[in-house]
């Protein structure tokens, strides 16, 4: 009886508590009552995991919220807390980025994010081993191959494609092993010359999908398999470990490989492989090894039609200038070697290595050695693995300035695709904290860098004008400025003395000269290792005074920073919604005082909203490749952070507040100088109590600017 | 104005001891690349120093201790490091029971003795060493001794080496042009396989295999150089992690410990490493 009344109080509570916090979702269930029955069902701290949440999805969207609760407790049977929180946010994402029907749809297919679930537990991601197997791939040697993530597992020979998971096995560290042992094995496909131009074009003339490629594929694994036990005898015999998926499989594949145990010698080439392939016609064949990948020989074409021209080109001219050096050199000595042009010819020497492939040795001019470049031998062998031989049209220097795009320089070649990108304005994206959520929205703002039109330079010609006796006063102050100290020898005053000058002295003193007074070491302040980052505030509201002042200071800044030889940038920053953020290159850190430079402050114009948190996180990114010891983030700004939408109030201010902490753990320091009056009130929150200041008057900013410059860095 | 101060305990100011002292008496082991031996006796018997560059363990400091060797000239080796002064070189006064005293610095001793003078990273001393080794470099031959008041003729046996790794890439560690063209040089490398090898297993005693395989390894780090290291192993360290070997580590744990942990501290390419080593062996 009393457990039955247990019940009902619970029953009633659990009731009560999904009304307080939101009637009007109850409203919207079907089955509220039996809803209500499974969460009594719950710990209390479960219970309250869900209200709370409820109550986060409900300030986003009612709806969402109702179509949470109503699988929530399911999910408790199949999730842990983590893994639920993990679903609840993939939705609010979803919300986000794609809109409410999408959101709704994560919830209500729960079964499917529980299975996602349970394989990414045992899954490995590409991004998990992406860092590892791009040194390994590395350090194994060969052209530099890029790593990609498709949804195939293939070489193009520029690239090593994996695809984004690998769950074959039930433990991590096995499908992380598969992706090292399938990321090396494309890379042997490279290395001992299965994908060479000649044995290519056979290939693809003489095989055909359907029958014969699977057969050559087999054969070359045996051979490529050979070539790594050779060489790499501990990958070898981790690849074996993973090999198979049974025993069956091991039987079948090592019948198989008896059948072909003459591409196991090392002098077998890929083009041995084509020839065996009739052998094995109308014969079954063992099931594909677990890492093999794919073998795409258009893939491979493409790449190579690309490639074999460009490297031709760029070795000959590569040539030229060095013959030209060399020329320049003997015509200094006309006695010695072959005269003309007939005699001058360069030849290669190659050392021969398993699997019929060739490693570059020595380049000759004229029988005679010559010092290559790291970028000549990695052309050489780029050259070398794709054709087994240099050929003699190869090593005619071509003519000085060929009309050879500068971007196809030697040994960029798979680098040129990323270049491309660097067109026009490329938009990154940053993550936004929720603090409802107390979690990152990902990928959540879009952010593009844009440069500011010029304006008229004789802004910046009135500003020192009207600011002259400042602009100097300013200047001999930041001069005296040395900041890091260094202990002084020999010095006339110090905190302590010199021993070294002491014993000096004193040796003076009993060989009767004159006694040096300087016999203290001082600790000085000198050599300043110092960049700065000024974000300024370009939104609407600047308009006017502001803007103005802003710009103003801008000019008087950027001539006593210049004194002081620290690096600085200027960037400005606005923006309208989280798909439109905005920063305004001004002055990049690679960039002088330049005329350029000047026109840009004076071309500074109020612009849109204040969303402040991307611009941090944008701006922390950039200073925080700057080499330096001291590295300052200075706001220049008129408010708080305020954009369309929700970007308002306690919002903005918790993920700017977090986006200051995000750029302070990587070494820099944020400061704010703000003329809102009413800054106290939140400004402490946002930076701490000391790193910020309020300037009262407009007017006032750029005579208070240098100076807090000035206090900031010494 | 009293003072003390103990000076044997001041190692720095201890630098005159026996030249017969530094004479290497054993054939140190070094394999030769190619020409140098033949370069360096050559500038010696013509008074010319000699700069020898060349990356970090790559052999330079064994070359120096077999030409001294070869020429029968006592050594004497001084580490640059940020503080040393021309005055560190020179030599200086010391007080002892209320007499002065002149002790002279490794640099005047080894002018003295006409003994080989070997400045290790010579870019990391300060400035002002120029002052000195300028005069000796040239043909004057010359080392003022500005507190003594005197000139030392340098004596033809003398050799002044100096080192220096151009591979930091660093604007302060860059030699000066008035500094460097005063010296025939000398670049060195690591060895090729073949004679990588050789040295790895003459010196530390393992088998040929095994020396073979760490050279193999040691080449797959240095492809690493420029993207992820800034140095591949050296041959000094392929030499240490093959020592490992000798008394009883194994393979991976001796490139780990003596080759990943040495080069870097950065957790991806140490594992990168590690994988490296265990694929080799």
């Amino acid at each position: 009886m009393d457990g039955a009344r247990q019940n009902l109080f619970n029953l009633i509570r659990v009731q009560k508590d999904l009304e307080k916090i939101s009637g009007q979702i109850l409203a919207r269930l079907p089955r509220a009552g039996d809803l209500v029955a499974d969460i009594a069902d719950l710990e209390r701290d479960t219970q309250d995991f869900i209200y709370h949440w409820t109550e986060v999805i409900a300030l986003s969207n009612e709806e969402l919220a109702a179509h949470f609760i109503a699988k929530a407790p399911l999910a408790f049977r199949f999730l842990e807390e983590a893994a639920v929180e993990g679903w609840i946010i993939k939705a609010m994402d979803a919300f986000d980025n794609r809109g409410l029907g999408f959101a709704i749809e994560i919830f209500d297919d729960l079964q499917g994010y529980v299975d996602a679930h349970q394989q990414h537990q045992t899954g490995c991601r590409f991004d998990q081993v992406a860092g590892l197997l791009r040194y390994l791939v590395r350090g194994l040697g060969g052209r530099a191959l890029q790593l990609a993530c498709e949804p195939m597992a293939y070489t193009d020979t520029e690239r090593i494609c994996l695809p984004p998971t690998l769950g074959a096995f039930p433990e991590r560290d096995e499908n992380a092993r598969l992706y090292k042992c399938t990321a090396a094995f494309l890379w042997a496909q490279n290395r001992y010359g299965t994908w060479r131009y000649r044995v290519l074009e056979q290939a693809i003339r003489q095989l055909d999908a359907a029958t014969t490629w699977p057969i050559y594929q087999r054969l070359e694994t045996v051979r490529l398999t050979a070539c790594i036990s050779r060489d790499l005898p501990g990958l070898a015999r981790e690849m074996a470990t993973i090999a198979h998926a049974d025993e069956a499989a091991r039987e079948s594949w090592e019948r198989f490989t008896a059948q072909a145990f003459d591409l196991c010698a090392i002098d077998a080439g890929a083009e041995h492989c084509l020839q065996r392939v009739v052998d094995f016609i109308g014969k079954p064949l063992p099931p594909p090894l677990q890492y093999q990948g794919e073998m795409l020989p258009a893939k491979v074409r493409e790449v190579l039609f690309k490639r074999v021209p460009r490297e031709k080109a760029a070795l000959q001219q590569a040539l030229a200038s060095l013959q030209q050096e060399l020329g320049n050199e003997q015509s200094q000595d006309p006695e010695s070697g072959p005269t003309g042009d007939a005699a001058n010819r360069f030849s290669i020497s190659t050392t021969e290595s398993p699997g019929g492939a060739a490693d570059f040795e020595s380049l000759e001019f004229n029988d005679r050695a010559v010092p290559t470049g790291p970028e000549l031998e990695a052309l050489l062998a780029s050259i070398l693995q794709d054709l087994g031989e240099v050929e003699d049209d190869y090593l005619n220097a071509g003519t000085l300035g060929d009309s050879y795009p500068a971007s196809a320089e030697l040994g960029q070649g798979p680098g040129m695709e990323l270049g491309e990108f660097d067109h026009g304005s490329r938009v990154e994206l940053y993550p936004e904290w929720d603090y409802t959520r107390q979690r990152f929205r990902e990928a959540f703002c879009a952010l593009t860098e844009q440069d500011v039109p010029f304006g008229n330079e004789d802004f910046v010609v009135q500003t020192r004008a009207k600011y002259q006796g400042l602009s100097k006063s300013i200047q001999r102050v930041f001069e005296a400025i040395l900041s890091e100290a260094q202990r002084q020898k020999k010095q006339a005053h110090g905190d302590e003395l010199d021993l070294d000058a002491l014993v000096e002295a004193h040796v003076d003193r009993l060989q009767g000269r004159e006694m040096s007074d300087r016999l203290y070491t001082h600790f000085r302040k000198s050599g300043r290792s110092v960049a700065v980052m000024f974000m300024v505030d370009m939104s609407g509201s600047t308009k006017g005074w502001v803007n103005e002042a802003e710009r103003e200071s801008l000019v008087l800044l950027c001539e006593a920073v210049a004194t002081l030889g620290d690096q600085y940038a200027i960037y400005g920053f606005s923006g309208r919604t989280n798909k439109r953020c905005e920063v305004y290159r001004i002055k990049t850190f690679d960039e002088g005082y330049s005329s350029n430079v000047r026109r840009r402050i004076s071309g500074m114009a109020p612009k849109a909203y204040t969303r402040m948190g991307v611009a941090i996180r944008h701006l922390g990114k950039l200073l925080s490749a700057v080499p330096a010891r001291t590295k300052l983030l200075i706001t220049l700004s008129d408010g708080k952070p305020e954009d369309y939408g929700s970007y308002r109030g306690r919002y903005g201010i918790e993920d700017t507040r977090h986006a200051l902490l995000e750029v302070k753990r990587s070494g820099i320091h944020p400061f704010c100088i703000t003329i809102d009056k009413e800054a106290q009130s939140y400004l402490p929150h946002m930076y701490g109590a000391s790193n910020f200041t309020v300037v009262d008057e407009v007017h006032k900013l750029p005579y208070k600017i240098a100076d807090i410059y000035r206090r900031l860095t010494t | 104005m009293p003072f003390t101060h103990n000076f044997e305990k001041d190692h720095s100011l201890n630098t005159a001891s026996d030249a017969a002292e530094r004479m290497i008496e054993d054939e140190p082991y070094y394999e030769p690349a190619g020409g140098e031996i033949e370069v360096f006796t050559a500038a010696y018997r013509n008074q010319l120093p000699v700069l020898l560059k060349g990356p970090t363990g790559c052999g330079k400091t064994r070359f120096i201790h077999y030409m001294s060797w070869v020429l029968h000239r006592p050594l004497v080796t001084v580490a640059c490091h940020d503080d040393l002064t021309a005055a560190d070189l020179v030599g200086r006064y010391l007080v002892r029971g209320g007499e002065t005293q002149w002790l002279d610095g490794p640099l005047t001793h080894a002018v003295r003795t006409g003994a080989i003078c070997y400045l290790d990273e010579i870019v990391e001393a300060r400035k002002d060493t120029s002052v000195v080794i300028h005069p000796l470099c040239d043909d004057r031959r010359i080392l003022p001794i500005d507190k003594l008041g005197q000139l030392l003729r340098v004596p033809a046996e003398f050799c002044l080496v100096v080192s220096y790794n151009p591979g930091y890439q660093s604007v302060l560690k860059d030699l000066k042009q008035s500094t460097r063209q005063r010296f025939v040089a000398l670049e060195f490398n690591y060895p090729d396989t073949e004679h990588e090898q050789k040295i790895v297993a003459t010196e530390s005693g393992v088998e040929a295999e095994t020396a073979r395989r760490l050279v193999k390894f040691g080449i797959h780090t240095r492809n690493l150089k420029g993207s992820g290291l800034d140095e591949g192993a050296s041959t000094r360290l392929l030499v240490n992690a093959a020592k490992l070997i000798t008394n009883g580590i194994a393979p991976p744990l001796a490139c780990d410990t003596a080759v990943g942990h040495a080069l870097t501290d950065d957790p991806e390419i140490l594992h990168a490493i590690h994988e490296l080593a265990a694929a080799v062996f």
